[in-house]
């Protein structure tokens, strides 16, 4: 006789952990490597991202004191590349939260009041989407020149739209037949309606459109310090640092190959993850 | 006290809709000139089939929706406009049961705290007669209190409407608006939940508009049953009269259609012709096309609800004669 | 259906309008509107007839219907920097822009499209997961860096092609590429989607049960159906033409609409700006309108789902 009965509670065991496939384990790694470095890069950074050392300009990689190497007036890489990642993921998390906070108000107010208030934000849903919101940025940018609480807000009307229309798709049908609806009956004020009923019921879902919006907020943002229209020296990004070293792309190509990966998996990694939450989340999504 | 608590008097709701691709606006009246009364602790049934405007009346009744015309009463005064803080007031009185109680509660909150909602939305008590109330509550429905600690989905079908039950009654109102509450249910148990209903209707003195498409639980829950057809209220009645002998063809065929014990399925008047479509009503009496005793002026002539006897009321020409009718086109 | 036209043109004017508004809002906002259009350096006689003409001490309504109304006659202002009509120092730049924009949108549908067919045919597949691969770096991977690497390579390394510039044909290959490979990945991701929830369909199923050969199902229901959210992407795609450049040609210094705007962008010189950003709207809502019509013949259903104001 076999006794089969040991192997059951490992097997229960084995389910309760989700098994994370490899590309989503890797992703989160560096997700999580990228918010520590963030939130440490004082401490993290060997030097002072605008240090200068003009005795060692254009060091290529590999040196003890400079592991990335350093750029045309002697700064050294690694330590820039760790202050363009905060200034980077604060922009981009900065954005990301302004819009859905805009979005997700707009689309309440949408499914709210109906009428008209719903025919104007679907058309700026429209607007917004159908226009490139790079010229647009850029417009703005023109008329009002630079800084960085501007390029926040700027950055934070992108991707509204999205939950806009997600808040006022979800809020209608709650509150026409289930439990939004339930609970206006009991004589609850919108407030409630919306903000303890019907926000955690949808929140699954405006974070997943979160996961999907943030990396394309950070494309945004380093496309225009790229082209020298973002973020402004003495401050660094991601995309300002690829824009720079782009003069010095035959004699010194270290100093935007860092930054540039740094975007690329960085924008591959929230994605992966963003796809990974929403199909495990939200099969409805899909 | 001689007014009613509820007083509703010629509501009307029309929606609009298109139909095809070029289609024009067509007007649907799902409500068209409904009244009745309901006093304190009185139970009204209505019945009648998908599109008769039934649940609509539940909801102009409510102040859920609007009506085009007409008034609704409750307690001698008008109902305030829908969405009102006056209106919102209003609900601690009036409460709605719904036909899906999964889709009626949050599934991100324990039921115990729904339950309690009622109670927080309207301020009534503090927060350690609250917990009291909610504990009270899940007893008198049949519920346990480690029951209020479950989220919805960890209910059965049953047990939830027993918890919407419960928040219905959370504020002790005066009167109890059920749109088909068991008709989502497992046959098995819509006895219970109705026998439950019936017994706290009794236990807390509820006035009970009942809105179901099956006579028999009607019957069961209902002192005085109203039977719709297309938006208007064919024939009105007691019970047991309007079930032992119905006037109105519609409710003859209704009841007829209903297996009873001890009677014959054989005496089945079977209705001819297409189910009623609320988007086109036919002229006259709307129930014309169908109806075996139908003569020539019912397609012309709109019959009103009458006094037909022995507090009976009826909308048929053939039933009630000539002086009750009114022209379409007046 | 004349019905779901006019809907869409009335919503196409509308876009314009805000476009309008926009830049009529910032113009006032920002600056004094004299000096915006006509340059720092006019006279200041002209400034006064110019204020005159354009009754900016009229009440800002009037301001706002004498602003549309030049813009109909186009009379888009002057550029800052060497004093010529905005729309003239725009106009010229678009022939440039187009000789990159339009082969781009050929590679980007001649690539994408059949990738993502492909793909969802043999769903699940070493030939989709590749595909599917190459879609997410192409969205991952922002136009300048793939530009650059580009660059790199092909220019630094092995000195194939030139790195910038526009002297001949071959100058355009490096920039046509990375606008291409882009938007080829957005596309094969886009077509395959749309493949997938076509193939799932009932109605295919039942095509393939009446005994239609898979080939021709494919040809017959498969393909109109996932044209039509296809359609969509490459709409936004063809609206993009004038403009969609901006990195690209800024990473290959090709003097074109882009590079225009982000010079301009960066002078603050607002009359190149506004006319650029109208022009991109104009462009975008003729695009979008093509698209709409589009659709009304391709699938008459949503003519008749867009009645009801949804989506």
């Amino acid at each position: 006789m076999v006794d089969l009965s040991p192997a059951a509670p490992t097997r229960r065991f084995a389910v309760t952990l989700p098994r994370l496939p490899v590309t989503v384990s890797l992703a989160l790694l560096w997700v999580i490597a990228m918010i520590v470095i963030a939130l440490f890069a004082d401490a993290i950074a060997p030097h002072g991202f605008t240090a200068l050392d003009l005795k060692h300009r254009l060091v290529a990689p590999g040196e003890p004191t400079h592991l990335l190497g350093t750029d045309e007036l002697g700064r050294d890489v690694l330590s820039r590349l760790v202050a363009s990642i905060r200034i980077s993921l604060a922009i981009a998390f900065g954005a990301t939260l302004i819009s859905a906070l805009i979005g997700t108000t707009l689309g309440f107010l949408a499914a709210h009041f109906r009428g008209l208030v719903e025919q104007v934000v679907l058309m700026l849903a429209d607007f917004q989407a159908s226009m490139p919101f790079l010229i647009m940025a850029l417009s703005v940018l023109a008329f009002f020149g630079n800084s960085l609480p501007l390029l926040i807000g700027l950055m934070g009307l992108y991707g509204w739209e999205r939950y806009a229309r997600i808040a006022r798709g979800l809020a209608i049908s709650a509150g026409s037949q289930g439990y939004a609806g339930a609970v206006r009956q009991l004589g609850a004020s919108p407030g409630r309606v919306y903000g303890r009923h019907i926000l955690p019921n949808i929140a699954s879902t405006l974070i997943v459109s979160m996961t999907l919006v943030f990396p394309e907020v950070i494309l945004m943002e380093s496309g225009l310090s790229f082209l020298g229209l973002g973020v402004q020296p003495p401050m660094t990004s991601l995309g300002n640092m690829v824009g720079y070293g782009r003069e010095y792309l035959t004699r010194a190509p270290w100093i935007l190959l860092s930054p540039s990966v740094t975007i690329v998996l960085t924008t591959l990694a929230v994605s992966i993850l963003g796809d990974w939450v929403r199909d495990s989340l939200d099969p409805t999504l899909r | 006290m001689t007014e009613p608590l509820v007083r509703v008097d010629d509501v009307a709701r029309t929606y609009h809709s298109r139909r095809g691709l070029f289609g024009r606006a067509v007007e649907v009246a799902a409500v068209d000139g409904v009244s009745f009364t309901l006093g304190r602790g009185e139970t009204l049934g209505i019945v009648g089939e998908s599109g008769s405007g039934k649940s609509t009346t539940g909801r102009l009744v409510l102040g859920l929706e609007p009506s085009d015309r007409g008034t609704v009463a409750f307690d001698g005064a008008a109902l305030p406009k829908g969405g009102t803080p006056d209106w919102r007031r209003l609900r601690a009185r009036m409460q709605m049961i719904f036909q899906d109680p999964l889709g009626a509660l949050d599934r991100r909150l324990p039921i115990g705290e729904q339950i309690r909602e009622p109670l927080d939305i309207h301020d009534i008590g503090d927060t350690a007669s609250r917990v009291a109330r909610v504990a009270d509550l899940l007893d008198r429905v049949g519920l346990t209190r480690n029951h209020g600690r479950r989220y919805p989905h960890e209910l059965s079908g049953g047990q939830r409407q027993r918890a919407v039950l419960a928040r219905a009654l959370a504020t002790t109102p005066d009167f109890l608006v059920c749109d088909e509450p068991i008709s989502a249910l497992d046959v098995s148990i819509q006895a219970q939940v109705v026998n439950l209903l019936v017994d706290l209707q009794a236990e807390f003195g509820l006035a009970m508009l009942f809105v179901s498409h099956d006579l028999r639980v009607v019957r069961q829950v209902s002192r005085r049953v109203a039977v719709m057809y297309l938006g208007r209220i064919v024939e009105e009645g007691s019970a047991d009269d309007l079930f032992a002998s119905p006037v109105h063809p519609y409710t003859r065929a209704l009841v007829s259609a209903a297996p009873t014990p001890g009677r014959r399925l054989t005496d089945r008047i079977v209705l001819q012709g297409d189910p009623p479509d609320p988007a086109d009503r036919p002229s006259g009496c709307a129930f014309h096309p169908r109806c075996p005793v139908a003569e020539a002026r019912c397609r012309i002539e709109t019959p009103r609800l009458v006094d037909v006897g022995g507090g009976r009321r009826a909308a048929c020409l053939p039933v009630s004669g000539d002086a009750t009718s009114t022209r379409e086109a007046a | 259906m004349l019905r779901f036209f006019s809907l869409r043109v009335f919503r196409a004017l509308l876009t314009v309008t805000l476009v309008v508004t926009f830049a009529f809002v910032v113009l006032r906002m920002s600056a004094d509107p004299a000096l915006i259009i006509l340059g720092p350096e006019a006279p200041p006689e002209v400034i006064a007839a110019f204020r005159k003409s354009w009754g900016l001490d009229e009440p800002i309504w009037v301001q706002y219907v004498d602003y549309v109304a030049a813009i109909f006659r186009g009379e888009l202002g002057r550029s800052m920097r060497d004093g010529r009509p905005a729309i003239e120092l725009v106009a010229e730049r678009i022939p440039a822009t187009l000789a990159l924009t339009l082969p781009a949108l050929a590679l980007k549908i001649a690539i994408g499209i059949p990738a993502g067919i492909w793909a969802s045919l043999h769903r699940g597949t070493f030939v989709d997961r590749t595909v599917m691969a190459a879609a997410v770096a192409g969205f991952t991977v922002p136009s300048f860096v793939l530009g650059l690497v580009l660059v790199l390579i092909f220019s630094v390394q092995l000195g194939w092609l030139p790195s910038g510039g526009q002297d001949t044909w071959i100058h355009a290959i490096l920039p046509i590429v990375t606008m291409g490979v882009g938007g080829a990945a957005v596309l094969a991701r886009f077509t395959r989607s749309a493949m997938l929830e076509v193939l799932g369909q009932p109605y295919m199923r039942t095509a393939s049960a009446k005994g239609l050969p898979w080939a021709r199902a494919i040809r017959d229901h498969a393909l109109p159906n996932a044209a039509i959210p296809t359609v969509t992407i490459v709409g936004f795609m063809v609206g993009t033409l004038i403009a969609g450049a901006v990195v690209v040609e800024s990473v290959f210094s090709w003097p074109g609409v882009g590079r225009l705007l982000v010079v301009a962008v960066s002078n603050r010189d607002l009359a190149v700006v506004q006319c650029i950003l109208l022009l991109v709207a104009a462009t975008m809502v003729l695009s979008n309108l093509m698209v709409d019509f589009l659709y009304g013949f391709l699938d008459p259903r949503l003519a008749a789902g867009a009645r009801a104001g949804g989506h």
